[in-house]
């Protein structure tokens, strides 16, 4: 086995823990899972089935882990070694082709999450470093700055100042013993900075304090997209010093995918201790301020709207009725693609996907998918899209293939129609 | 000895001593792996979520259904077929009731283990004609599926040849590949009849600590 | 290891065969065979083809004379069927004697057909760009089908020709171990037949419909006489195939349901009937889906494609199946063969011929 491949392989041996083990002794090679992947959907290419991207993962578990693998190597009975040039053949399917969407995890009979155990692959990836040079590059960025796209706090600030102008509310940065610390990604501050001003106006209503700190403002976790679990755990810990050096109670996550999965549920794992803080949704945080009638909703968008079900926020999040509150009491005309809620489909730029200029034509064919699903309501005018990395890709997406409406995020929208004073 | 009781005692104790204690060791195997503890507040019972899982996905989705019919109709047409004949035929609760459990419960009227069975056999043949014609099972199938599919099927094939029961040789040649598959199976797909629920267990446990209603 | 495997099955499979003849004392009758005392039958009440009336009695007093003797069970008083002895004698010196030959026959044509023409290959080779010919559902239902079919020719040739072409062969013992296993064998896999036809033809039946083009096509030779035959979705050949499946499927499974339920009719001569029709469909059946295997197996080069993967290469489309691709692709095939798309990557030597 090469060096390269035995760094990949024991750090694949390193992650299986009894879960994908039980994963791995039940796939039965139904593969109805594809049927749940919008890549396969997209291209009808079995090798998009998302059991077949875990197959070097449960190869080196068949070898070298799995119960009674000792007599079957004695009878020639187990898989050979996994190779470099398998890994390198199978780097796109792990990283090009899948968002970790988890919609494969809710179709399969067995109840494998797929999608998990495609995060704890890209694990051995990482060790092995046969890494897609996209997703690198964001990966050294945020290394460096916090934020995959080298966003400063320069930048920030500069935005925070504009929306300060815009709203006249200020922003307070570091406030010690504030409420709430809100996390920003990279994604909002540089594209649609107005979710800081919604931001201002909401919590001002609703009477509560809040911050952003200097030193970690930066809510998307490249780690997890990337499969660095050391990274991962060094940008947690960044936010989580912060945030107890402010002594915040709350650490607001906002409108973007992974971030809220990486701190609210993985984040305690990662740096071995729980948090002396809750850590909150934006959206979760905004329909608890509306039932607790802290934020009136004024009068309703009457623009025809529908809901992209961000994979990670609801799927994979568990915030399926939140959403929906907050829109009954924002618009009018709202109506429900085919399959939305937790089956809905992923936007195809998720999981670090979109940071990967490899995968675009592959995406882009995906996102089609979603096109269709909105398309097929007839006369939307607007998409609600509470999620900022997905509102890129469908910004770009509607682009390339000249469709026309607007993709809006739901903080916004809620700070839209509150009701004026 | 004759072939007969060949078969039926020595083999057959032999068989399902490796069935069981190679199930037991794969499946306490796998449990022992272990998991850390989780430290993020719980928002909702891993344990309920533990058993939700495992009832959740007994029943496919609307909104993949359309897509993989053959599959369900096959696959539990297979299950529930198999299930009734193997627990509810009247030569099989004798050979529990004198061989292994020492007790008895009434048995299908013959027509009900007959239809049972031709359930079993259509859902058997359809998936397996599955698999080699559908270009995704094409892919990630390997020997252990077709073995297992095949195995299983002779088992029943025999069964059913041994219908009339006037033959000792037919019941031994059943009893023979009854053998042969309890102890293909602990080391083979087929655990996944024990498996599954360990799966999505741990699945339904992560989505019922996340609040997740499935 | 696969082929170890493959060894030990075999080995098992030939020890088995050995085990038969030696174990021939351990037969017992069926549960419900008729050997017990009267006065057990009597009181215990099995049921035969005469309800609980003893047969001996019966047979005694039919042949040494006995007046009042009453039957229970058939209606129709009927002792003895004079018809059934015309029923046993077209067996006996029709189906039984000829049906095996009309069987060796049709491979003795196969092997024929192969030694002359060879295998129908592709004249333009293959281009290596393929077209959808049959989906999932069509693949699954026809190996559903076949798979069914098989088993059940299997065990039916067994039934039928077992006693005088296999068990002079294995001894009458061995033979009547293969004859029960083949009964249930047949008896439980009947069903999932009719099943796999209603399946098979509610799929198959679009474009299977007779066409003027079809007379055509017979007129060709298929393309064995005077060169190219023009042909849809299916030629002459696979209509006439489908249709004989139908209708040869109906017979066979509206007597099989009869013969597997014989309270279903009164007349016995409905069930002798049945035993005829059901022979005749069943070697028809047999013979014709031979050549079926052999056209779509060895036959013909790229015909076996359409049902594993179910796309077919393009010069197949083109030279077997024109109009069909025609109307799949909205491409119109120039006279010489060749479809209008010439730009296109990998479109190597299209079928070209010209009639010579």
């Amino acid at each position: 086995m090469s060096a390269v491949a035995k760094k990949a392989v024991d750090k694949f041996l390193e992650v299986i823990d009894a879960d994908v083990a039980a994963f791995a002794e039940s796939c039965v090679h139904c593969g109805e899972c594809a049927e749940a992947c919008h890549f396969y959907i997209a291209t009808k290419d079995p090798k998009y089935t998302p059991t077949y991207k875990l197959f070097p993962l449960v190869k080196a578990y068949k070898r070298h882990k799995a119960p009674l693998s000792g007599i079957k190597k004695m009878l020639g009975l187990v898989p050979a070694e996994v190779t470099e040039e398998e890994l390198r053949e199978w780097e796109p399917l792990v990283y090009d082709s899948c968002t970790m969407c988890g919609r494969c995890t809710l179709v399969c009979p067995m109840g494998i999450d797929i999608a998990g155990t495609i995060r704890k692959m890209r694990e051995g990836y990482v060790a092995a470093e046969i890494v897609p040079e996209g997703l690198m590059a964001a990966a050294v960025n945020a290394e460096r700055t916090g934020s995959p796209m080298g966003v400063t706090l320069k930048a920030l600030s500069a935005q925070i100042k504009h929306q300060e102008d815009e709203t006249g509310i200020p922003v307070e940065i570091d406030k010690k013993g504030a409420d709430y610390m809100a996390l920003l990604s990279s994604m909002e501050i540089m594209g649609f900075p107005e979710i800081i001003g919604a931001y201002s106006k909401l919590f001002k209503q609703a009477g509560l304090t809040w911050t952003i700190s200097s030193k970690a403002f930066e809510a998307t976790n490249v780690g997890v997209q990337i499969g660095s679990g050391k990274m991962a755990k060094m940008l947690v810990q960044r936010v989580v010093d912060a945030a107890e050096e402010l002594e915040v109670k709350h650490v607001i996550s906002p409108e973007c995918g992974h971030a809220y999965g990486a701190l609210r549920w993985a984040g305690p794992n990662m740096i071995g201790r729980e948090f002396s803080f809750k850590v909150v949704h934006i959206i979760e945080l905004l329909d608890q301020l509306r039932s607790e009638g802290r934020i009136p909703a004024g009068d309703k968008d009457t623009r025809r709207m529908t809901l992209h079900d961000p994979c990670q926020i609801i799927r994979r999040g568990g915030l399926l009725a939140e959403p929906r509150r907050l829109l009954d009491d924002s618009c009018s005309d709202f109506v429900e693609m085919e399959g939305a809620g937790i089956a809905n489909l992923c936007c195809g730029g998720g999981g670090g996907v979109s940071a990967n200029p490899r995968a675009e034509e592959l995406q882009l064919a995906a996102f089609a998918q979603k096109l269709k699903q909105i398309n097929d309501i007839g006369g939307v005018e607007a998409v609600v899209v509470p999620c900022a990395n997905c509102r890129t890709v469908f910004e770009d997406g509607l682009d390339e293939l000249e469709a026309d409406f607007e993709v809006i995020g739901l903080g916004e929208l809620v700070a839209e129609t509150l009701a004026a004073k | 000895m004759s072939f007969l009781k060949f078969v039926e005692e020595p083999l057959f104790y032999f068989a399902a001593a490796v069935f069981l204690i190679g199930a037991l060791w794969r499946v306490i195997g796998i449990i022992r792996i272990g998991r850390k503890p989780d430290l993020a507040p719980a928002k909702g019972s891993g344990t309920a979520g533990f058993i939700a899982g495992n009832l959740r996905h007994f029943v496919p989705r609307n909104i993949f259904a359309k897509r993989t019919w053959i599959h369900i109709i096959g696959g539990y047409g297979f299950h529930f077929g198999l299930f009734a004949l193997l627990l509810f035929a009247a030569p099989h609760i004798k050979f529990f009731d004198e061989r292994i459990l020492g007790i008895s419960w009434p048995a299908l009227p013959r027509w009900g283990f007959i239809i049972a069975a031709q359930f079993a056999f259509a859902g058997l043949i359809m998936l397996w004609v599955r698999r080699f014609s559908d270009p995704v099972m094409r892919l990630i199938a390997d020997w252990d599926d077709h073995i297992s599919s095949w195995l299983t099927f002779l088992v029943m094939l025999t069964g059913c040849l041994a219908l009339q029961e006037s033959h000792d040789i037919l019941k031994a040649i059943h009893m023979l590949f009854v053998d042969v598959w309890l102890i293909y199976f602990p080391f083979s797909r087929l655990m996944h009849a024990v498996t599954f629920f360990l799966s999505r267990g741990y699945t339904g446990a992560t989505y019922g600590r996340k609040g997740m209603t499935l | 290891m696969l082929h170890r495997l493959i060894a030990a099955i075999f080995f098992t499979a030939l020890m088995l065969m050995s085990l038969s003849t030696a174990s021939a004392q351990s037969v017992r009758p069926p549960a419900n065979a008729v050997n017990q005392p009267d006065s057990e039958q009597e009181r215990v009440g099995t049921s035969n083809t005469l309800g609980t009336q003893s047969q001996s009695d019966y047979w005694r007093a039919l042949r040494h004379g006995k007046s009042g003797i009453s039957t229970t069970g058939r209606n129709d008083g009927l002792l003895i069927q004079s018809q059934g002895e015309d029923w046993r004698l077209i067996r006996k010196q029709y189906i039984l004697k000829y049906s095996g030959w009309v069987l060796v026959g049709v491979i003795a044509l196969l092997v024929l057909f192969f030694l002359i023409r060879g295998r129908i290959r592709l004249k333009g080779g293959r281009s290596g760009k393929t077209i959808s010919r049959f989906s999932l559902a069509h693949r699954t239902a026809h190996w559903f089908m076949a798979s069914v079919f098989i088993m059940l020719a299997i065990s039916g040739l067994l039934i039928l020709l077992g006693r005088i072409a296999l068990a002079p062969l294995i001894g009458k013992g061995a033979y009547a171990i293969m004859a029960s296993a083949a009964m249930q064998g047949h008896n439980l896999f009947g069903p999932l037949f009719i099943i796999a036809l209603i399946w098979l033809v509610w799929l198959f039946i679009p474009g299977n419909f007779l066409k003027m083009v079809d007379l055509k096509w017979l007129a060709k030779g298929g393309g064995l006489i005077g060169g190219h035959a023009s042909a849809g979705h299916y030629n002459f050949g696979e209509k006439v195939w489908f249709w004989f499946v139908v209708i040869g499927g109906l017979a066979i499974s509206v007597t099989g349901i009869l013969l597997e339920f014989p309270w279903l009719v009164e007349n016995l001569l409905f069930l002798q009937l049945s035993t005829i029709v059901h022979g005749i469909a069943a070697v028809g059946l047999i013979a014709f889906a031979l050549g079926h295997i052999y056209i779509g197996t060895l036959g013909m080069e790229g015909a076996l494609d359409s049902m594993t993967t179910g796309d077919v290469d393009i010069n197949w489309a083109i030279e077997h199946h024109d109009l069909w691709y025609e109307e799949v692709t909205g491409k119109p095939i120039n006279k010489s063969g060749e479809d209008s798309d010439d730009d296109s990557p990998g479109h190597a030597q299209v079928y070209t011929q010209s009639r010579s």
